[in-house]
C-alpha cells in the first residue's frame, strides 16, 4: 500500500481580507522533491510555513506520516517537529548575528538530544564534513560567512535533526550561478544519502527543472496543476 | 569618437583589514547607440564600475584610470561638473527601486517632475508623463499615474524608475541590475520590454547584471568581470554561445538549464589577490604558468580573452 | 589598582582584533577596541574612581562650615576656592561626583529595567498586553519631561530617593517604546522562525535569540542618557527640589553659587565644567557604542532633551 509522506488537503488561509490560501491540495512521497513554481502573491511561501507550523491554516489537514499535524497535542507534536524543517531564502536574515556558525549548527542538538558536549562536537565535525564547510568557519559570525557558506551551515543545522521532509522557499535565489549549483547538487546529495523529501519552492522555473520530480503550479492561493518533470538531471556522483 | 572611453580603471578601498581591490584595471569603450553590458557575480567589482563613473562612491575609495564622456574626464571632473552630468548627460537606474522612488510622491508626478524641470508647464508635462508610461507598458497607465509606488509590483517599479531616468534623454543610461529580485515570469517581460524601447539608436547603455538572459538579448558587446578584472570581452551572443575563458563557460555551465555543474571554491579574496591569474585555484585547466604570471588580456579567437591557454 | 585597570584597556587596543587581521570578536567584545569607547571610558572611570574615594582624597569635609573663611577664591589651602558658608569647593566637587554618578547610574539602570520589562513583553506578547502597555508608555511620553519630573518630586518631597523615582519614570518610556520596536523587528526575521521550526521553547528563543539582538540600541541610548540624567538631576536641584541643599551635588552647587557670579564666579564655573564634561563623556561614549552595536540606527533622535 502506497502512503505519501504528506498529504495537504484543502488548505485555506486569510490574512485580513486577503485570501491568500484558498483550498490548496498536494501531497509527497517519501524521498521525492516536489517543486512548487509561483509569483509573489501566490501564496507559495505561505504554504511551506503551514507545513512547518509556522503558520496555522484557517481550515485543511495537514497529514504527516498519517497523523493530522494540525490536531496533534503539544506533547506527540514537539516529538514530530524535528522531523519538519525548512531552509529559508535570505542567507543574511537565516542565522542569529550574534551565534557562531558552530553555536547555531549545535543549537538542535543541544534543545533535544540529550549527549554530551563531546559527543555534540564530535557531531558537529561530522555535520560541516557533509555539506563542504572547513573547521574555520565553525568559529566565524555569519557576517564573515558567505551566502553559499550560509545556506551550508544552515544546511548542516537542520540534518543534525534527520528530519524526512524539508520545505526549502526559494534556497538560492540570493546565491550566485556558480554557487546556486553548488547548493543544489548538496541539497540533492543529502537527499541522496538520507532519502528525505523536499517541497522546493521557486520562482525560477529552470531550477525547478533541474532538480524536481513533480513540479505543482501555484496561483491565486490553490495548486492549478501538478505535472512529472522529465527534465529533472540525474544526481549520480562525478 | 567612442561615447565613453575607460582606461585603466582601478579602484581599492582602504578599510581597517587592508586595501579592498576592486576593480582592477579595467579599460573598455561604449560607442555612440550601443548596449554594452558587464557580466559577473557578487564581488566581481561591476557594480563598482557603475559607481565611480557617476563618482558616487565612498569616501574611503581609491580611484584611478581615466573615463572620458565625450570630452570630459569623469574621474577628474569636479563636482559641479558631475552634477551638470548626473541625471541629465548620464543617467543611471539603481539596483533597488524601492528606494529610489519617493513613496509620498504620486508615480505619474515623478515622470512629470522631469519634464517640469526641463521647462514644460504643468499640464504639457502631465500629458508627457503619460506618455512615457503608455510607452513602458505599465498597466493602465492612467490608473498608475494616479497610485504610489507602494502599490506598484516589483517589475513596474524598475519600468518607472527606467521612464524616470529616460525622460531626461540622456546620452548614456547606466542600468544596475535591473532584474535583481524579480520573478523568472516578470524578469521575461522586463527583457522583452528593454528590448522594445525606442530610440535606441541615439541612446547608448551600460548595462550591469548577473543575468545571463537578459546580457544575451540586448547585449551589443559584453565584458565578463571576475575578481575586478574583465576576464573576456566581445560580441554578446558569440560570447554567450561559446565562450573562450574557463571562467565564463564554468559560469555558463552551473545554469540550470545547463545541467548545474558547479563551478567549485569561491572567488579569491579582494584583500590578497595572487599574484598568477585570479582564476587559477578554480580552475581545471590550471598549469604552472598561470600561476607564476598574471595573464594579459589579448586578442584570441574572435575576441579578447584572459588566459594563456589556447 | 587603578593601574592595572587602565592597562587592561590598553592592552585591549593593542590586541585588537582588527588590527591583527582575525575579526573574530561578537560585536559586543569588539566595543573595547573602538578607540573613542577605549578613551571615554578610561576618563569616566577615572571620574568614578575619584567619586569612589572622594572621602579619602577630599582635602576637607564638604559639610565644615567655616563662615570666617567664606568666600576666598582658589588658593593653596583651598585649591578651589570656599562657598559663601567657607566649605571647601572641591571637596564638594568631588564628593558632589559621587552624588551625581550614583543618581545618574541608578534612574538608567531602574529605566532600563522598567523599559526591557515592559517594552520586551509589549513587543513579543503582542495582542492585548501590548495595546495596553503600549498605550501606558504612549502616556508617559507625552508629559513635557521635566514638569513631570518637577510634578513628582514636589508631590513626594525632597530626597535623593525621590529625586531618583522622579528621572526614573520622565525616562523609562522612551526605552520601551524602542524596546519594543526592536523586539518587533527582530521577531520577524527568518532566524527566529528558524528557532522556532527546530523546537525553541519560547524562553530560549527569548533569551538567545530575541535579547541579544534587540538590546544594542537601547544599549546606546542608556549611554547617551546618562548626560542628559546628570543634566536633568543638576536642573532640578538648580531649581531647590531634588536634593537637599547639604548633601554636595553639582547642580545644587550651581543653585547656590548664582548668586555671587560676579564676586565668585568660579562658584558656578567648576561645577559647571564637571557636568558639561561628564555629560560630554558620556554623549562620545554613547556615539562610540553605536559606531560598533549600532551603525544603521538613529537612536539619538528618541533621547529626552
Amino acid at each position: 500500500m502506497h502512503s505519501p509522506l504528506i498529504e495537504v488537503d484543502a488548505l485555506s488561509k486569510q490574512f485580513g481580507r486577503l485570501q491568500v490560501l484558498d483550498g490548496a491540495s498536494f501531497s509527497i512521497d517519501r524521498g521525492e522533491t516536489l517543486g512548487m513554481f509561483g509569483t509573489s502573491g501566490s501564496g507559495k511561501t505561505t504554504v511551506g510555513k503551514c507545513l512547518v507550523l509556522l503558520e496555522r491554516p484557517d481550515s485543511g489537514r495537514i497529514v504527516f506520516e498519517g497523523r493530522d499535524l494540525l490536531k496533534l497535542k503539544k506533547k506527540e507534536l514537539s516529538r514530530t517537529r524535528p522531523r519538519l524543517q525548512m531552509i529559508f531564502q535570505n542567507p543574511v536574515t537565516s542565522l542569529n548575528p550574534k551565534m557562531r556558525a558552530i553555536d547555531s549548527i549545535s543549537e538542535p542538538m543541544v534543545i533535544h538530544r540529550k549527549i554530551s558536549k563531546e559527543q555534540i562536537l564530535q557531531e558537529v565535525d561530522r555535520l560541516i564534513a557533509r555539506v563542504g564547510l572547513r573547521p574555520e568557519h565553525l568559529a566565524r559570525y555569519p557576517q564573515q560567512l558567505s551566502g553559499g557558506e550560509i545556506q551550508r551551515a544552515v544546511l548542516a543545522r537542520i540534518i543534525s535533526l534527520q528530519p524526512s521532509f524539508v520545505v526549502a522557499d526559494e534556497p538560492t535565489s540570493m546565491l550566485d550561478a556558480s554557487v546556486q549549483a553548488q547548493i543544489l547538487r548538496l541539497m540533492m546529495k543529502i537527499q541522496e544519502d538520507t532519502g528525505l523529501a523536499y517541497l522546493f519552492i521557486s520562482h525560477d522555473i529552470d531550477v525547478l527543472r533541474a532538480v524536481s520530480d513533480r513540479i505543482a503550479y501555484i496561483e491565486n492561493g490553490s495548486i492549478k496543476k501538478i505535472e512529472t518533470n522529465r527534465e529533472k538531471r540525474s544526481w549520480a556522483r562525478s | 569618437m567612442f561615447l565613453l572611453e575607460v582606461k585603466h580603471l582601478d579602484v581599492g578601498f582602504k578599510t581597517k583589514l587592508g586595501t579592498v581591490e576592486a576593480v582592477n584595471d579595467v579599460s573598455f569603450h561604449i560607442d555612440k547607440g550601443e548596449i554594452f553590458g558587464f557580466i559577473g557575480e557578487s564581488g566581481s567589482g561591476k557594480s563598482v564600475i557603475g559607481m565611480s563613473l557617476l563618482r558616487l562612491l565612498p569616501r574611503n575609495a581609491l580611484v584611478k584610470g581615466s573615463a572620458i564622456f565625450e570630452g570630459t574626464d569623469l574621474l577628474a571632473a569636479g563636482e559641479e561638473e558631475m552634477q551638470r552630468l548626473r541625471g541629465k548627460e548620464i543617467a543611471f537606474i539603481p539596483q533597488n527601486p524601492s528606494d529610489s522612488l519617493n513613496p509620498l510622491m504620486k508615480n505619474g508626478q515623478q515622470i512629470s517632475e522631469v519634464f517640469e524641470a526641463k521647462g514644460h508647464g504643468r499640464k504639457e508635462a502631465k500629458d508627457l508623463a503619460l506618455k512615457v508610461m503608455k510607452r513602458l507598458l505599465i498597466r493602465d497607465p492612467r490608473l498608475s499615474a494616479d497610485r504610489y509606488p507602494h502599490q506598484l509590483s516589483g517589475g513596474m517599479k524598475q519600468r518607472l524608475l527606467t521612464g524616470i531616468s529616460l525622460s531626461l534623454q540622456p546620452r548614456l543610461v547606466i542600468a544596475d541590475e535591473p532584474t535583481k529580485g524579480l520573478d523568472s515570469i516578470t524578469r521575461r517581460s522586463s527583457i522583452e520590454f528593454y528590448q522594445g524601447l525606442e530610440g535606441k539608436k541615439d541612446r547608448s547603455m551600460l548595462l550591469i547584471t548577473h543575468d545571463l538572459d537578459l546580457a544575451y538579448e540586448i547585449c551589443d558587446r559584453l565584458a565578463v568581470l571576475y575578481a575586478g578584472e574583465i576576464v573576456e570581452m566581445g560580441p554578446a551572443k558569440k560570447l554567450l554561445d561559446d565562450p573562450l575563458h574557463p571562467y565564463t563557460q564554468g559560469l555558463i555551465n552551473s545554469l540550470p538549464k545547463n545541467g548545474l555543474v558547479p563551478l567549485e571554491g569561491s572567488s579569491p579574496s579582494l584583500l590578497d589577490l595572487p599574484r598568477g591569474c585570479f582564476f587559477s585555484e578554480r580552475c581545471r585547466s590550471c598549469i604552472s604558468d598561470c600561476i607564476k604570471s598574471h595573464p594579459k588580456l589579448a586578442q584570441n579567437g574572435g575576441w579578447m580573452k584572459r588566459c594563456i591557454l589556447p | 589598582m587603578i593601574m592595572k585597570f587602565v592597562d587592561m584597556f590598553f592592552s585591549a587596543k593593542r590586541a585588537s582584533p582588527i588590527s591583527s587581521g582575525q575579526v573574530k570578536w561578537s560585536s559586543y567584545q569588539r566595543i573595547f577596541s573602538n578607540r573613542m569607547v577605549s578613551i571615554c571610558l578610561i576618563m569616566l572611570a577615572v571620574i568614578a574612581v575619584i567619586a569612589l574615594f572622594a572621602p579619602q582624597i577630599a582635602p576637607y569635609n564638604p559639610n565644615d562650615i567655616d563662615l570666617k573663611s567664606s568666600l576666598q577664591p582658589p588658593s593653596s589651602s583651598h585649591l578651589l576656592g570656599t562657598d559663601h558658608l567657607g566649605r571647601d569647593v572641591l571637596s564638594r566637587l568631588l564628593y558632589g561626583a559621587a552624588t551625581s554618578f550614583t543618581i545618574s547610574t541608578s534612574v538608567v539602570l531602574l529605566a532600563l529595567f522598567m523599559g526591557i520589562a515592559l517594552g520586551g513583553a509589549a513587543g513579543y506578547m503582542g495582542g492585548l498586553a501590548d495595546e495596553v502597555i503600549s498605550r501606558v508608555i504612549d502616556l508617559f511620553l507625552s508629559f513635557p519631561s521635566m514638569i513631570f519630573a518637577l510634578a513628582i518630586v514636589g508631590a513626594l518631597g525632597s530626597s535623593v530617593f525621590n529625586l531618583i523615582l522622579a528621572l526614573a519614570l520622565v525616562h523609562w518610556a522612551s526605552y520601551a517604546r524602542l524596546m519594543r520596536g526592536q523586539v518587533l523587528s527582530v521577531k520577524s526575521n527568518d532566524y527566529v522562525s528558524s528557532a522556532r521550526v527546530i523546537g525553541a521553547s519560547d524562553r530560549r528563543i527569548l533569551v538567545k535569540h530575541i535579547l541579544p539582538n534587540a538590546l544594542a540600541p537601547v544599549i546606546v541610548l542608556a549611554a547617551l542618557d546618562m548626560g542628559h540624567v546628570i543634566l536633568s538631576a543638576a536642573a532640578l536641584s538648580f531649581l531647590g527640589l531634588g536634593i537637599p541643599p547639604s548633601i554636595p551635588e553639582w547642580g545644587s552647587m550651581l543653585n547656590a553659587g548664582k548668586e555671587f557670579m560676579r564676586t565668585a564666579p568660579y562658584l558656578t564655573i567648576f561645577p559647571g565644567m564637571a557636568i558639561t564634561m561628564t555629560v560630554v563623556l558620556f554623549s562620545l561614549l554613547g556615539d562610540g557604542f553605536q559606531e560598533v552595536l549600532d551603525p544603521e540606527s538613529e537612536v539619538s533622535g528618541l533621547v529626552s532633551s
